[in-house]
């Protein structure tokens, strides 16, 4: 029954991969930062996700189980590559306090860049992709309640940056 | 959600998505599926479930169809490209269909014919190779295979040649080999007697074939074996003797400008020798051919 169980699934996963290609790209490259990686990353979580899920005990686990392996694979490539994410020019200039001649709309655009990465994942899983907390805890290997406090952190930390934004236009 | 969230939903999403995502998906859903094919053992344990894995590529994505129209695969403007794929893969009964497409041929009625002629052909093969499945079942199992595809024999500015071949396993293997050639230029399809003033060409080819055969024989010490009278060989041995090639006989056109014409396995050599083939010198032909255009 487990072959049957396989080939189920892999219908479904097809599908599913098909519909949702965009979605795990955008997570890829949230990580990445960079278009031919984030291909890469979604590339080998894709064949890696096809050669285990025949360990897959149920569709309706397909979702959490394969972003998690996007993540995953994601993470490794990142280590694999020395790759430390890159810093763009933009955020430089926000990363250096002398400099306050910041634009608003770049501001926007980067608040959730700037964001450390263990923020960031955790605030796009839940609040982009629509995962429950105790999904995004399991992708990330985490506790739920440290889920929690980082998603706290996280809102705290755009909080503030955002509200710095506004303080910016509003003297400038 | 909060607005701000929403605000920051709308620049996650605003990443550019490459174009080569459909592909490169597609690619990867397909290497996933191989790789698994390669190490069966642990997922085919169990009983035997049919799976039909329709890989359907160009037919589901028209950014994909553009994405690969983009890669050179074949020549420079008309292509053949997978237009679908017919898999199975059970303990005993394996099944591989790949169907071609002819693409960007301006004559649309002679792309029409062709790529319905595969199409039709690809899924009758599938449906064929479920029934027998299925009767073999009810009688208690056996083995059963399927190959079919198709290679380019000669994709130049003027000729097109594709070879669709089908290897049905059962005990032994049979192996079937059509061609179709495509003038690319004139976007007409060369058939056999077109090529020819007359039935002449007939006579002409098949004792070349003759002549071919009787040496290869005699050169290999009769390693090689053809069904031709007058080479040494017992008549017994003789199955089916060869005397003239079909009317229709299968052929391509080679790179090179010359006739090839192709027998499929068991018909006119016993099964070891597979499918084979003869290149007609030209010098031969060239009293019976139309015009040196094609072949030269």
């Amino acid at each position: 029954m487990r072959t049957r169980n396989a080939f189920q699934h892999e219908e479904v996963f097809v599908q599913f991969i098909r519909e949702q290609k965009e979605r795990f790209y955008l997570l890829a490259y949230s990580y990445t930062k960079n278009e031919q990686d984030a291909l890469d990353v979604v590339q080998d979580s894709i064949q890696k996700a096809m050669l285990s899920l025949d360990r897959l005990e149920n569709v309706t686990y397909m979702k959490s189980w394969f972003y998690k392996i996007v993540v995953r694979t994601a993470i490794d490539f990142l280590r694999k590559h020395k790759r430390l994410q890159v810093t763009d020019d933009d955020t430089l200039q926000y990363l250096t306090p002398a400099q306050e001649d910041v634009y608003e709309n770049v501001d926007l655009e980067h608040a959730l860049d700037e964001l450390p990465q263990m923020y960031r994942e955790v605030v796009i899983l839940h609040y982009f992709e629509d995962l429950k907390l105790a999904d995004v805890a399991n992708i990330l290997d985490i506790k739920l309640s440290t889920a929690k406090s980082r998603l706290y952190k996280a809102l705290k930390l755009l909080k503030i940056q955002l509200e710095d934004v506004k303080g910016e236009t509003a003297h400038g | 959600m909060d607005k701000k969230l929403q605000e920051l939903e709308k620049q996650y999403m605003k990443v550019p998505i490459p174009k080569e995502l459909d592909f490169v998906v597609e690619k990867a859903l397909k290497q996933g599926r191989k790789k698994k094919k390669n190490r069966t053992p642990q997922w085919v344990l169990g009983s035997a479930a049919a799976a039909m894995l329709f890989t359907a590529g160009l037919n589901v994505s028209p950014a994909m169809a553009r994405t690969l129209s983009e890669i050179p695969v074949v020549g420079s403007v008309i292509k053949v490209l997978t237009w679908t794929e017919y898999e199975v893969a059970e303990d005993n009964y394996d099944a591989n269909i790949k169907v071609p497409s002819i693409e960007n041929l301006e004559n649309q009625d002679l792309a029409n014919t062709l790529n319905e002629k595969y199409r039709a052909e690809g899924k009758t093969l599938y449906d064929e190779f479920m029934a027998e499945v299925g009767d073999l079942k009810l009688n208690g199992g056996g083995h059963l295979g399927i190959d079919s595809g198709y290679e380019i024999k000669t994709d130049n500015e003027q000729i097109l040649s594709i070879g669709r071949y089908v290897v049905n396993t059962v005990a032994s293997s049979s192996t079937v080999m059509e061609y179709d050639t495509i003038d690319k230029e004139n976007e007409i399809l060369i058939t056999l007697p077109m090529l020819f003033k007359d039935q002449h060409y007939i006579e002409t080819i098949s004792e070349n074939i003759k002549e071919q055969m009787r040496t290869q024989i005699a050169e290999s010490n009769q390693d090689k074996v053809y069904w031709v009278k007058g080479a040494g060989l017992a008549d017994e041995e003789l199955m089916e003797e060869f005397t003239t090639i079909k009317p229709d006989q299968q052929f391509y056109i080679s790179d090179k400008g010359k006739l090839v014409i192709s027998f499929d396995k068991y018909e006119v050599a016993p099964g070891y020798m597979g499918v084979v083939e003869f290149e007609i010198p030209t010098d031969v032909l060239k009293d019976d051919l139309v015009s040196t255009k094609y072949i030269h």
